[in-house]
């Protein structure tokens, strides 16, 4: 059958920090309006809306139920939430529903207002993910001392464990993840809708900060950010006639494994490995095998991670195979993955700059849409964007979104 | 549609308030049920979406521990937030896109864990209507009713005829939740008072429960079962908050039945579908969606009821399984009804068989007086 091409015509996004100036529904507002309005479409244009953000850290509860008038209901509405991998999945929810033939021209807003909410964050404050599961699994015996471990730090604690992996698997030392962070803050100094800006940061800057859980510092964690981002998709005619360089949809692949280490009982009989990331491979597979891309390598020009700490860089670059299992740390040693680099990655400061959680993976579909398009400002990278790959992740470590982006419309 | 797409495989769990199940227990049950019913095992399935709730689990990422349970491991997933028919829609996309053939929804909620009138508070917009702490989905029901009563002069009983068709409807259902063989308007009127006119038996019951179907693309279709239930339109809407919008009609069933209509070609909508399954989570929704999907002119509702004309041996039978009122499991509900249409189509509802059903509606909604409602006509072979 014919594939529909599917096309980003238009971005909005809000600035991101802690917005007390707005309430949820304005900042969602904010950053539809500015997407519709760079998409050159009024909202009766829209043919349907997808929206999501991760429930619960506000205390409200379907927002676009009652916030919807703001940026275009009524109209055809699909929520879609995947905790981590919201975003992504509201990108490819949004892709879908154009790609399907339903409609022709679609807005997906994705969005996160953490400030509102008494919690930490996602960075902190994710015990109750599993929290269900942990009393289930003492009931069965399992240790609650390594229950608590591994529950209470939540995304930091899992994420401290993955790092472990990865530097054991890897080879590289907590100097490379300074030096991830430090580049992702220099570049999201040059980025104006970023949360942790900080020009000139070096890995020595991040390596005075503390610990907060081996190997991670005070440096190397997200911020917990207030802000929403927006596309609007159209069809290939719709697409050509609104946009001057339409950012082309090639391929999408959301595949999700078992909860990583909380497996079926918690007890040990799931992945252990937190650095594998199989999903994440197998979702890059499928994605560039739909993008028609054979050799990534040489075909992406640059990549936007989902990094709220550092080692996912390294790790997930190497997982959707721009770099070989283990060696990403070589790359970014060489200064491969800056700005002006080869393969540059995160040139928007990526997740640990800025991280709205929801809105989180949506940003790295965006702002690769805004490299293909050239529209992003004092981060664009000097080269030529042909092909760009969008990477979102999520559960407990188990959910990826895989976006590949392009210059051209697939054939 | 640039493809054609059917149901092929469904099942759902025996629907009450707290079973002795767990949720990912559920979620495995109607799954592999569905599977055993098309056929298939998991790995002929493509792409797998899951419709649960973070505030109805009590947890964030709802979808997380169920990826074993679904059998979505290492396969395409992903998560819709609202009624079990809209993921049937989200499962449709994805197999129009290309990207896949065969596709599960999996829909599930206990609502006996955390209770969705509580959770309906949430809804409201946080900075006005929830400080005032006197709007839910009850009241704002009752609000909606006594409109309705008054513009359109419809008595009490007109609307306990509605709790008494489906929950009598409901005790012929092996998987109801709230089954009242003897059932009569006396009884719903007698049932504890809520929020005027809204009364016990006028609300759609607590439920916990699962339900899943299998959806495949022509060619999958026809290699799977000989009784494929295609489905021929789909159309939804979502209308404006609750202060902002017309609360005597719904209007965006109204729009979403129109577009379902014209892509299934149904000219004479009220005469060519043969049964309808519809979420009424209140009764008097249920004469509302009478007059919105077009069964009857405005305000009119209450005649039908009364001439019996949605009864099982009625003209155009409404809920013959008990509906939303017979069982609720909230975000399941949707694809429960999808369930039971397709069921009809393919002669195996068993005791509450309407018969020559060809072609059958279903309907689904999310939020506060059926704020977001969806809704698909189902047919059988040509």
């Amino acid at each position: 059958m014919m594939k529909r091409n599917v096309a980003i015509i238009g971005c909005g996004q809000t600035k991101h920090g802690r917005l007390r100036d707005v309430n949820t529904s304005e900042m969602i507002a904010e950053a539809a309006w500015k997407a519709m309005e760079d998409a050159n479409v009024t909202p009766d244009e829209v043919d349907a809306i997808v929206v999501g953000n991760m429930q619960g850290f506000g205390g409200i509860y379907d927002t676009e139920l009652w916030a919807g008038e703001l940026f275009g209901a009524p109209k055809p509405f699909l929520r879609i939430t995947t905790g981590g991998t919201t975003g992504g999945s509201v990108a490819h929810g949004g892709y879908y529903s154009v790609a399907s033939g339903l409609y022709d021209v679609v807005l997906a807003v994705a969005f996160e207002k953490h400030s509102d909410s008494k919690e930490r964050g996602a960075s902190t404050g994710l015990a109750h993910v599993a929290m269900a599961n942990i009393f289930h699994t003492m009931q069965h015996g399992a240790s609650i001392k390594w229950l608590v471990s591994l529950a209470t730090g939540a995304a930091t604690g899992v994420s401290a464990f993955q790092a472990s992996c990865y530097m054991y698997r890897s080879g590289c030392g907590v100097k490379h993840l300074d030096m991830v962070a430090a580049k992702s803050r220099r570049n999201a100094a040059k980025n104006e809708y970023a949360h942790l800006r900080w020009p000139n940061c070096t890995p020595e800057d991040i390596a005075k900060t503390e610990w907060i859980s081996y190997p991670l510092r005070f440096g190397h964690v997200c911020p917990a950010s207030d802000g929403a981002s927006a596309v609007v998709y159209a069809e290939e005619e719709i697409a050509k006639k609104k946009a001057e360089r339409p950012a082309w949809i090639k391929g999408v692949a959301a595949y999700a494994d078992e909860p990583n280490l909380m497996g079926e009982n918690s007890q040990g009989t799931a992945i252990t490995d937190l650095s594998e990331q199989l999903q994440c491979i197998i979702s890059a597979r499928e994605a560039y095998q739909r993008a028609g891309i054979k050799n990534p390598r040489k075909e992406i020009d640059m990549a936007e991670i989902y990094q709220p700490f550092p080692h996912q860089e390294l790790m997930f670059s190497e997982r959707v195979d721009l770099f070989d299992d283990g060696k990403a740390w070589i790359a970014l040693e060489e200064g491969q993955t800056e700005i002006d680099g080869s393969m540059p990655l995160d040139p928007s400061g990526g997740v640990i700059s800025t991280n709205a959680i929801g809105s989180s993976a949506m940003q790295r579909v965006l702002e690769c849409a805004l490299q293909v398009m050239g529209k992003a400002g004092k981060h664009q990278v000097p080269k030529d964007v042909k092909n760009a790959v969008a990477h979102g992740w999520g559960g407990a470590t188990n959910f990826t979104t895989i976006t590949v982006l392009g210059d051209s419309p697939r054939r | 549609m640039n493809r054609k797409i059917a149901i092929v495989g469904y099942a759902q769990t025996h629907h009450e308030h707290d079973p002795p199940n767990t949720r990912e227990g559920m979620v495995f049950e109607a799954a592999k049920g569905a599977l055993d019913k098309a056929g298939i095992t998991r790995e002929a399935i493509d792409t797998v979406i899951n419709v649960s709730s973070d505030y109805q689990d009590g947890r964030t990422i709802s979808n997380l521990f169920l990826v074993m349970a679904e059998g979505a491991y290492l396969k395409d997933e992903s998560k819709v937030e609202m009624d079990g028919a809209f993921g049937v829609l989200y499962a449709m996309m994805r197999i129009l896109s290309g990207n896949h053939d065969t596709a599960m929804v999996v829909g599930v909620t206990q609502g006996s864990i955390f209770s969705p009138h509580q959770i309906s508070f949430y809804t409201l917009d946080p900075t006005f209507d929830r400080q005032i702490g006197l709007l839910n989905d009850i009241s704002a029901a009752a609000i909606q009713a006594r409109m309705y009563k008054n513009k359109h002069d419809v008595s009490d009983e007109q609307i306990a005829m509605v709790s008494v068709k489906n929950l009598v409807n409901a005790a012929s259902n092996p998987y109801a939740h709230r089954k009242i063989p003897d059932l009569n308007v006396k009884k719903v009127l007698g049932s504890k008072l809520y929020y005027d006119p809204i009364r016990e038996l006028n609300i759609s019951p607590i439920s916990d429960g699962a339900c899943a179907v299998v959806l495949a693309s022509e060619e999958k279709a026809k290699e799977i079962t000989d009784a494929p239930v295609w489905i021929k339109g789909v159309g939804s809407c979502q209308d404006s908050y609750l202060r902002d919008r017309n609360l005597l009609k719904l209007e965006s069933l109204e729009i979403a039945a129109k577009k379902a209509y014209e892509m299934a070609g149904l000219k004479n909508p009220s005469k060519e579908f043969d049964v309808a399954e519809v979420t009424e989570r209140f009764s008097h929704e249920e004469l509302m969606i009478y007059e919105a999907l077009g069964l009857c002119s405005e305000g009119r509702g209450k005649i039908l009821i009364e001439t019996g004309v949605t009864e099982r041996k009625g003209q155009i039978p409404v809920n013959p399984s008990g509906g939303a009122l017979g069982a609720d499991p909230v975000l399941a509900t949707g694809l429960v009804r999808i369930a039971e249409a397709a069921k009809q189509i393919r002669g195996e509802a068993g005791k509450y068989q309407i018969q020559g059903v060809r072609q059958a509606l279903a309907h689904g909604q999310t939020g506060l007086c059926a704020q977001s409602n969806i809704v698909f006509i189902l047919g059988g072979e040509e």
